[in-house]
């Protein structure tokens, strides 16, 4: 099982760095969108909406790069993956995929905007450490609902589907971002940092369960 | 008369409510004055929503389990009307909001952002449910969402608000809850009744959009087995 996922993502790494222009598209896109906000914002913002706007634009970008985690396997290459893999494999390798992928997008992100506005959170180790927890959940809970809406024609599905329910996981990481900036009590870092991981943990859970169903005919 | 006596107790109960909701006796107290009578028409609405949301899940379940139609549309159907309840919980709710808070709309309150996350969470369900032509996979990869949903859902209005912490409402963020201030416990004699019979009524209304659907189904022959 662990020798099949480590393939299946290596699959994934390999197709990905093949097509370079899928990949120069995201990170494009990361930086053009953190530029506009830059430009937007006239370069001077609070840290509290430096944290907003940081998330708000990693968000995007993982709709934006969930949403072709399973385009490419819905012909041909379905059935091949179908005899080969089993669900919880293939789910685990796309969710271990899009992990890395959103870290490393979070990451150019927050480079890019500690280089265009000169702000950073105080704390970088605590947030780099909401930044890892965060893409996990964002991949669990993105990775799933893309392999829904990959059936469909609806380009926007994955975006209505996916905000309200990101929410709590969103509003937790916000406000943790806000903590590792700034907090007045340690017992409230552990307190939302074990609220994230559990709901990592959740949102992990109903993917494995429930992909099985998706990865059907 | 022996299945559908249910359905007299949920007609009695809200007959009670409303009675005893309008005249009854009150505590009196600053603020909120009269408008604690709306206790047994927002509160109820919101258990309303959330059993029927479970219900709707729990059908879900079992449709992935034994795929079945009539599962689907049970789930379905339960979505719906507890999307009405939600939308009813949300009106009620922001007219006390107005009354008492002074705003129609109170941004610190994560209950109500909750409420309004958790009504475009089913809304976004209802779409997922349009964007499939063939029903088989309708139902499979709504029930899929709808399981997600929920859970999400539960996180939302139950878990997020206790976290955060920041919430206006009785018996959160500091807040007494009304239990404190109910001494002669006349509040309660009405809450409780009222919660039944609203809950009741919701799974009546449901009952009747299953039977709806079904009948549709029949004229049309969609059920071809």
């Amino acid at each position: 099982m662990v020798q099949h996922i480590y393939q299946l993502v290596r699959k994934e790494v390999q197709l990905e760095w093949r097509q370079k222009t899928a990949l120069g598209t995201i990170f494009i896109y990361v930086l053009g969108t953190t530029f506009l906000v830059y430009l937007i914002f006239q370069g001077n913002i609070t840290i509290p909406t430096w944290i907003a706007l940081f998330w708000i634009i990693a968000l995007f970008t993982t709709v934006n790069a969930a949403s072709k985690s399973f385009i490419k396997d819905a012909n041909e290459q379905f059935y091949y993956l179908r005899s080969m893999a089993s669900p919880v494999e293939i789910i685990l390798s796309k969710i271990i995929y899009n992990a890395l992928l959103i870290t490393v997008l979070a990451l150019v992100i927050y480079g890019v905007m500690v280089l265009f506005f000169n702000e950073n959170i105080a704390d970088k180790k605590l947030f780099l450490l909401t930044i890892v927890l965060g893409s996990i959940g964002f991949s669990n809970l993105f990775t799933l609902l893309s392999a829904i809406t990959a059936r469909t024609q609806n380009f926007a599905l994955l975006a209505i589907l996916g905000f309200p329910i990101i929410l709590p996981l969103l509003l937790l990481i916000v406000k943790m971002s806000g903590l590792s900036d700034f907090a007045i009590q340690e017992k409230d870092i552990y307190l939302h940092l074990g609220a994230i991981a559990l709901l990592d943990v959740i949102t992990l859970l109903l993917a494995v369960v429930l992909f099985p169903f998706i990865w059907q005919d | 008369m022996k299945k559908h006596w249910w359905k007299l107790l949920s007609i009695l109960l809200l007959l009670y409510t409303l009675v005893m909701g309008f005249l009854g006796p009150i505590p009196g107290l600053n603020i909120l004055e009269q408008s604690i009578r709306n206790l047994y028409f927002h509160v109820p609405m919101w258990f309303s929503m959330m059993f029927l949301m479970l219900m709707s899940m729990i059908y879900s379940i079992r449709y992935l389990h034994r795929q079945k139609v009539e599962d689907d549309v049970k789930a379905h159907s339960y979505a719906i009307v507890g999307f009405v309840f939600g939308l009813l919980g949300i009106i009620t709710g922001s007219i006390w909001a107005r009354v008492t808070w002074g705003a129609w709309w109170v941004f610190q309150e994560v209950k109500l952002n909750g409420a309004a996350a958790a009504l475009l969470v089913y809304a976004a369900y209802f779409i997922l449910r349009g964007s499939f032509e063939d029903e088989e996979k309708r139902a499979r990869y709504g029930a899929v969402y709808s399981i997600f949903a929920f859970v999400m859902y539960m996180v939302l209005i139950n878990v997020i608000p206790r976290i955060t912490n920041s919430s206006l409402h009785p018996g959160n963020g500091g807040n007494p809850g009304f239990n404190s201030y109910d001494l002669d416990s006349d509040l309660r004699m009405v809450f409780y009744p009222a919660v039944i019979g609203w809950v009741l009524l919701s799974v009546w209304m449901t009952t009747l959009l299953v039977r709806i659907k079904q009948v549709f189904r029949k004229k049309h022959q969609l059920d071809l087995e």
